[in-house]
């Protein structure tokens, strides 16, 4: 989250040399991050004081709530500065003034409340006060100056103040108008699934259920706790009475409600982070101070505070030899207790040994310090990282497993050839939509779904990468003549009881031809050095019928490749035809080879002869060629010359490895080899 | 006059006016070529008498030495003189050979592996389809932690698994922290993940797929100045040397302490303003980049390492965010919708 407060502000609280600037920058480094330091303009009607104000944007971690006020930043900045030569001094602790004794004695006390809590985790701290006579007017410069300063409306003297509280102290308040509570009685408890309340934005929330909210005793829901107060009983500008109400809630249950409800308020993100309990005390006699001097009123009830479990201090101890461990430098105990002390961590124990330091823990860091890695933290930081050197750790030799790096190899090697052949490579996401699945003939039971999908599109874990292809070439469409595209990605393969299989795919689709997209095949296959594959007719349902082949090698499956079919291609509403082939890499790893095998060169002539043939539907080139090189010994290569209307010319190569041929001992080689053939 | 005779006058009247090197090498090709005249005129040596053979042979033999000298020498004429009879476009553009392109993230994933490849970690891939347990309990996010919830994570319609939790798309790449101690036992561990994460964000900044590499790092005495070394590393090498990291204060549950890591601002150069503007796309001259800390002790017991003994580092940076401080891209959903225009551009 992020909170602005107001440079003058933290001088209310903070003695200090330092400039904005200073501050930003110092405490940007060694506590919460200040994004932005900017000077109110001159202009602003409502300067004040005659000096100029600076509003700091600050982001302060979830870890850190305690820290997220004015009188928080102060703290932080009390430990900080000084160890950038700067002055840093408390101008006053409030926690410390403010304490429920501090509140006048009033002996006028009619006006009560009837306050039941109907289960132990909805609130750790309920604290209520009735305040009587009070004005709703305009509120003092000061509040609404800061308010505005730090983005918030200001509205009337009460809201302001209430506003006021929580950027003051990190703990937000909220105001009740007390005649408008039915039977002065308030019933905290979780809300039921579908009851509803109109929030002070006017909006009708309908509630999950499990919200914690208050009844009052004319059965309505009156506030919807921590996040926001309900419309019926808000302040308005012919209120008397108010409850002013100060809690700290369950946060788990803020935060569900919160979200659920989409009612993203700057009170829920205090509460759901878990507030201190302490903290509720000073905001409350302060509030009242406050509500006294700007909108004139006066206590008329008991303070109501319900606090179970008040909290008891803890503490933790560390040992010297950690600190230096896991900060890598060597700081000195002095140091460590001085730095410790002025974040608030007292060190009250002597063990009478220096290796260890004890340190009490305070109510507002109880959450967040826990064992002694947090107190190091502490530590480091206001010790300051941009003080430590840098130092890369010594290497030491770590095995790589094989099939890893050769996995990332060969990836890496399929991705650069395939740019070379003027491929480009896409990346999809790994989900697709119901719609993609059914147009491609695949299975939805086949793939994993996701619950809390945030869209339609990408409610699916694909099975396959062609879907996406195809899609690719459809969004593409009329942006180039001619699109070549690659994916290499895993596919999610459900098995029962565990997690899928995660499978690298590698999956081409061009929307030129199938000649194009084999040759785009073969040559891969000719860069990874697999030369024994074969290729056969497939019925896959996703190609059209004789148009199609997988690939295998012995008994491994590589892959398939085929023309869309018509019927796929019409249901995404495709112009042009287009081809895909996938694979499997882990079989392509096994055959790929890094280099090719060395061959001594046949030094003995070599004899060229062509051959043209009619293309004959039960005579694949697959078959030619077997037959080939059964029939001939001399015979080392074939290549395909040109293809014309039906008919193939092909090119043999004949060659001995032990003398010089002649042409006619080649002519022989092939006359055998066609007379094998139809 | 002879044959040799009349074809030495010929021979001269035509390199007399060649004026190109390249109709010179064609001339000496039709005259002392393999099958050139003067390898014919030789062949006719048999239909010779043999006393008129050795008379004949000498004359050839004179004829190529005269011929070689005037094509010596006119070579050099032509050498010196500028080619001004033939004209060429240089500037025409040549051959078209295809250009594909590789994806930005592969770049980046690359460049990466080199990198930490240089300091001895080695690359692994996890699986993507988690257990709660590897995302989140083992890495000290109990149960009701906010990253846990519906808003956070991508939950799988699938069994529970008892030991495990639920079944969910990871929403970062530090699940593979534990499963990496689990597979090497013992440390040292010196180990990068890079891979797709999820979670629930579709807008002009998130996608709801993304990657992101961890890098994690185990060993005796590993401490602070290690992680800010390695990290310094690293952005020196990925960025270039100008550009300077820091880092401060942050909040992880797997990590203890924990930093937020900022590097230069690239449009600003870390000077927070353009021309007494501020600068639109960073803190003051920062930009924040990645997560890291020191491993969190739980986190090292779950991987049943004993944290009196070894102390790690561990960081993750998002491979968009160092793309887009890159290329300087506005809008980060291009990088997955395949526009062929976009692909291209790489």
């Amino acid at each position: 989250m992020n909170i602005k407060i107001t440079h003058n502000w933290l001088l209310d609280y903070l003695d200090t040399d330092a400039t904005p600037q200073e501050i930003q920058k110092y405490l940007s480094l060694c506590g919460p991050s200040i994004e932005s330091v900017t000077k109110m303009a001159d202009s602003t009607p409502l300067k004040l004081r005659g000096t100029n104000d600076y509003v700091y944007d600050i982001e302060i971690t979830s870890n850190r709530v305690d820290i997220a006020s004015v009188f928080g930043i102060a703290q932080e900045a009390l430990a900080i500065l000084p160890y950038f030569g700067k002055k840093a001094r408390l101008k006053v602790n409030p926690l410390e003034k403010y304490k429920f004794n501090f509140l006048k004695k009033s002996s006028d006390r009619n006006k009560n409340l009837d306050i039941k809590i109907k289960s132990d985790n909805l609130c750790s701290r309920f604290t209520a006060i009735v305040l009587e006579n009070v004005k709703i007017s305009k509120p003092p410069d000061f509040v609404r100056e800061r308010l505005q300063f730090c983005g918030i409306k200001s509205i009337n003297n009460v809201i302001d103040i209430s506003n006021y509280l929580m950027l003051a102290f990190g703990q937000p308040v909220h105001i009740f108008d007390y005649d408008s509570i039915g039977k002065a009685t308030m019933i905290m408890r979780e809300s039921k699934e579908g009851e509803k309340i109109v929030t002070l934005d006017g909006k009708q929330i309908v509630l999950p259920g499990g919200d914690i909210v208050i009844e009052d005793g004319n059965k309505r829901l009156i506030d919807l706790c921590g996040i926001m107060g309900g419309s019926n009983s808000a302040v308005n500008d012919k209120t008397n009475n108010i409850i002013f109400f100060v809690q700290t809630y369950n946060p788990k249950k803020i935060r569900r409600a919160s979200m659920t409800t989409g009612q993203r308020t700057v009170a829920a993100t205090y509460f759901e982070k878990g507030l201190d309990e302490e903290r509720v005390e000073p905001t409350t006699v302060y509030g009242v101070e406050l509500l006294e001097k700007y909108a004139g009123a006066k206590i008329a009830s008991q303070i109501y505070d319900i606090y179970p479990n008040p909290y008891k201090s803890k503490s933790l101890t560390v040992s010297i030899t950690d600190i230096q461990r896991i900060i890598g430098v060597q700081v000195s105990k002095d140091k460590i207790i001085k730095i410790l002390s002025n974040l608030g961590f007292n060190n009250h124990v002597d063990h009478g040994r220096d290796e260890l330091v004890t340190v009490q823990i305070p109510s507002y860091r109880s959450r967040d310090v826990l064992i002694k890695e947090d107190l190091i933290e502490e530590i480091a930081r206001i010790y300051g990282y941009h003080n430590l050197p840098n130092n890369i750790q010594s290497s030491v030799y770590i095995k790589q497993p094989k099939e890893a790096e050769l996995m990332f190899n060969l990836q890496s090697k399929i991705k650069y050839f395939l740019k070379h052949l003027g491929l480009n490579e896409v990346m999809n996401y790994s989900m697709i939509s119901e719609k993609m699945i059914k147009k491609s003939d695949l299975i939805i039971e086949d793939h994993l779904a996701i619950k809390n999908s945030i869209s339609e599109e990408i409610k699916f874990m694909r099975t396959h990468i062609f879907p996406s292809l195809i899609m690719n070439i459809k969004n593409n469409e009329g942006k180039a003549d001619v699109l070549k595209f690659f994916e290499i990605a895993k596919s999610y393969i459900p098995k029962k009881g565990n997690l899928p299989i995660e499978k690298y795919q590698l999956a081409i689709v061009v929307n030129t031809n199938i000649d194009d997209l084999k040759g785009i095949i073969d040559s891969l296959f000719t860069e990874l050095k697999i030369e024994k594959y074969k290729i056969s007719q497939s019925k896959f349902l996703i190609f059209e019928k004789g148009l199609q082949a997988e690939i295998t090698i012995d008994k491994d499956w590589i892959g398939k490749f085929g023309q869309l079919n018509y019927l796929i291609k019409d249901r995404f509403g495709l112009k042009n035809n287009v081809y895909l082939a996938s694979f499997e890499l882990e079989v392509l790893m096994k055959y790929y080879l890094p280099i090719g095998i060395y061959k001594a060169i046949n030094p003995f002539a070599q004899i060229k002869l062509d051959l043209t043939l009619a293309q004959n539907k039960n005579q694949p080139y697959s078959l030619i060629k077997e037959l080939a090189f059964k029939t001939s010994y001399l015979l080392e290569k074939i290549e395909l010359i040109d293809t014309f209307k039906n008919k193939i010319t092909l090119r043999f190569y004949f060659s001995s490895n032990r003398k010089n041929i002649t042409e006619q001992e080649a002519k022989i080689e092939l006359e055998k080899i066609q007379s094998k053939l139809l | 006059m002879n044959n040799v005779e009349k074809l030495l006058l010929e021979f001269k009247k035509k390199i007399k006016n060649l004026d190109t090197i390249h109709d010179l090498e064609t001339i000496q090709i039709i005259y002392l070529g393999r099958k050139g005249l003067i390898n014919h005129l030789l062949q006719s040596i048999t239909n010779l008498k043999s006393e008129e053979k050795k008379d004949f042979g000498l004359k050839v033999n004179k004829l190529k030495t005269s011929i070689n000298q005037l094509i010596g020498v006119k070579r050099q004429q032509l050498i010196k003189k500028p080619d001004t009879a033939s004209y060429f476009d240089i500037t025409l553009p040549g051959k078209q050979y295809p250009k594909g392109s590789l994806h930005l993230i592969s770049n980046a994933i690359e460049k990466i592996s080199d990198i930490f490849k240089k300091i001895g970690f080695i690359r692994m891939t996890y699986p993507e389809v988690e257990w709660e347990y590897f995302s989140f309990d083992s890495l000290n996010m109990p149960k009701g932690h906010p990253a846990r919830d519906d808003f956070e994570t991508l939950f799988i319609d699938a069994a529970e698994s008892k030991k495990y939790g639920k079944m969910i798309l990871s929403p970062h790449t530090s699940s593979c922290q534990v499963r990496e101690m689990m597979r090497v036992g013992k440390p040292p561990i010196r180990m990068i993940n890079i891979a797709k994460c999820y979670r629930p964000n579709w807008d002009v900044t998130h996608t709801p797929m993304f990657h992101q590499f961890e890098s994690l790092c185990v060993d005796k005495n590993i401490n602070i100045t290690n992680l800010k070394g390695t990290i310094d590393y690293f952005v020196k090498e990925y960025f270039g040397e100008e550009f300077e990291a820091r880092l401060r204060p942050f909040h992880f549950q797997f990590t203890e302490p924990s930093f937020e890591i900022d590097i230069t601002c690239a449009v600003c150069l870390g000077k927070g303003e353009i021309s007494g503007q501020q600068c639109k796309v960073c803190k003051s001259g920062w930009l924040e980049l990645a997560g890291a800390g020191m491993v969190h002790p739980n986190v090292l017991k779950a991987g049943k390492i004993d944290p009196s003994k070894y102390t790690g580092w561990a960081f993750a940076f998002g491979i968009e965010r160092l793309i887009i401080i890159q290329t300087k891209m506005d809008n980060i959903r291009i990088l997955y919708d395949g526009d062929i225009r976009f692909l291209k551009e790489f």
